[in-house]
């Protein structure tokens, strides 16, 4: 019988997803693993007794249902869940349409919470389990122009990961929230990288981050997705596991760099932030 | 007055929107202001007068947004300030609240908020100038139980204000983005906060977090006049702050969440460092 813990990645068919998804077949875990289209994810991962292809549509709820419940009967349990499945796109809050914007909600925001949704009355039965919310050094800081409504869907990811790490904790269920840097995955390839479809010129900086992006940093970037995927699987296996998980020695540099800003302005401002409580009576 | 502004308030029939309305009409600045229901926001704010436009919009549609500020353009021939108060508390567990509870909490305190955003923008640029405020709440610093997706959409807000500051700096366009603590609105009351319409036995935890906080509705420390006041004090200012926390129950707890924070990130600094091919 596998005694290894059962795994459930999103968006496994590139980047992260896929350095995680064969490292954790390599180590003999069992895997079920969603992309759009089962034929993509077949044709990168491959074959193995231990690994449960499934296409699934991240933004559709029954979609989602479906693929843990397709899980559920295949391998008996669900221990690991990563939702990793998600998109970057560029361009100022005014250049993004309303459906641009939504869509990259969809994704990156509903379509995980249609995932903790499914999977919560199965590790709330089963009294364990642990959650990986893939966010972005982007969702910690905004210090990334340009990337306005990605960074929005990344906040918004660690939002409601730390509420969710204290809501299931009594239930023996962990969360963590992980945020990489710059990693060599495909993220700022024209493939994967969205744009917006009306651009406006006069926003001269949007557009030299975005060249930026997709010309230099694209297939420069210091991070190694393999080491990243090591990572995450050492921290499932770890008793104290970390809530919040940064990636890359960038990553670092500017989370720490965002906290002293924060506190410089907290601290700035805060005989005017600490003046509006009610008048004690005496 | 030589500083009179033309504001932009979304929100203002009730609790810091109708605050600021109040207190800058008094100031004769020119006051847009909108709720889903203008009769009720006449009525809130109490007052007709020539620098008042009570508008009637739906925050979620970009067209409603965009003939309000196109009618605020017309009336006072600028619009100087904007402020992105409206939006709702909704209590639950992720588990708890439906794909739609989600996505109504996010239409309004994100979907709104980006709308009145993207629509504005053009008057501003062409303005070169021009102030965006954005109301977050100290849940969009740090995440508690109980509060999922509430956390969720104002961790957005603060996400985009950080974002937008640095795109619209080169049109001479200013963001600061609020996080306000507990103050006495009605913002705990039956009217405002929508709670999980499926509720799970399991969660007693959540149901108790709840029960503390609803009983908390009255008794807040933080006075929304106070609040509306040191709003209107940035605004004149000619470095503005991006963060603005209001309330000492505020500011302690992003402290304790920063130094929460730092004293985590250490302790993993090895682990985090060791991600280049070359490391």
């Amino acid at each position: 019988m596998n005694t290894q813990k059962t795994w459930f990645v999103t968006g496994a068919s590139k980047g992260l997803g896929l350095s995680l998804v064969k490292q954790l077949l390599d180590k003999g875990y069992n895997v079920a693993a969603t992309s759009r289209s089962i034929t993509d994810l077949t044709k990168v991962v491959g074959e193995h007794e231990n690994f449960l292809p499934l296409s699934v549509n991240i933004k559709a709820e029954d979609s989602v249902t479906n693929a843990i419940d397709q899980m559920i009967s295949h391998f008996g349990k669900i221990d690991v869940v990563v939702n990793n499945a998600g998109y970057g796109l560029t361009g100022s809050l005014e250049e993004l349409s309303d459906e641009e914007a939504r869509e990259n909600f969809d994704v990156n925001v509903f379509g995980s919470l249609n995932v903790i949704r499914a999977v919560m009355p199965h590790l709330r039965a089963q009294q364990s389990g642990h959650i990986f919310n893939v966010s972005s050094i982007g969702g910690f800081t905004g210090n990334f122009p340009g990337f306005g409504i990605y960074c929005a869907t990344k906040f918004a990811v660690q939002g409601f990961t730390e509420s969710l790490a204290a809501e299931s904790k009594s239930f023996g269920v962990k969360a963590t929230i992980v945020s990489p840097g710059y990693f060599r995955t495909n993220f700022l390839a024209p493939d994967s990288l969205s744009t917006p479809k009306n651009e406006i010129q006069a926003y001269k900086e949007v557009r030299a981050v975005q060249a930026a992006h997709q010309n230099d940093i694209n297939g420069n970037q210091a991070g190694d997705p393999d080491k990243a995927a090591l990572v995450m699987i050492a921290a499932a296996e770890s008793v104290e596991v970390p809530m919040h998980l940064f990636l890359g020695a960038d990553a670092y540099g500017i989370a720490a760099q965002k906290m002293e800003d924060v506190k410089a302005d907290m601290e700035a401002w805060r005989e005017l932030a600490t003046s509006t409580g009610f008048e004690v009576e005496a | 007055m030589d500083n009179k502004k033309t504001w932009f308030i979304t929100g203002a029939s009730k609790g810091f929107g109708l605050s600021l309305v109040k207190q800058l009409l008094q100031s004769g600045h020119n006051v847009a202001a909108t709720s889903r229901n203008v009769t009720d926001l006449i009525s809130a704010v109490g007052v007709t007068a020539p620098n008042f436009l009570p508008l009637e919009v739906e925050l979620g549609n970009e067209d409603s947004v965009g003939c309000a500020l196109h009618q605020t353009n017309a009336a006072f021939k600028s619009i100087d300030v904007v402020i992105n108060n409206a939006g709702y508390g909704i209590g639950g567990s992720i588990e708890e609240l439906t794909d739609r509870e989600t996505r109504d909490n996010f239409e309004v305190n994100v979907f709104g908020t980006l709308n009145v955003i993207r629509m504005v923008m053009p008057y501003m640029r062409s303005q070169q100038s021009g102030h965006i405020i954005n109301i977050s709440s100290i849940a969009g610093i740090s995440a508690n139980t109980g509060w999922s997706v509430y956390a969720a959409t104002k961790f957005s807000v603060v996400g985009l204000s950080e974002v937008l500051a640095q795109d619209v700096a080169e049109f001479g366009v200013k963001v600061t983005v609020v996080a306000p603590g507990a103050f006495r609105t009605s913002f705990l009351t039956g009217e405002s906060l929508n709670m999980a319409k499926h509720p799970i036995a399991d969660y007693s935890a959540v149901r108790d977090i709840h029960t503390k906080y609803l009983q908390m509705d009255g008794k807040q420390n933080g006075d929304p006049e106070k609040a509306a006041a040191a709003i209107i004090d940035v605004v004149q200012m000619e470095n503005p702050p991006l963060y603005l926390l209001l309330g000492e129950d505020a500011y302690d707890r992003a402290m304790a969440k920063l130094e929460k924070l730092e004293r985590e990130f250490r302790v993993n600094e090895a682990i985090t460092k060791s991600m280049a091919y070359n490391a």
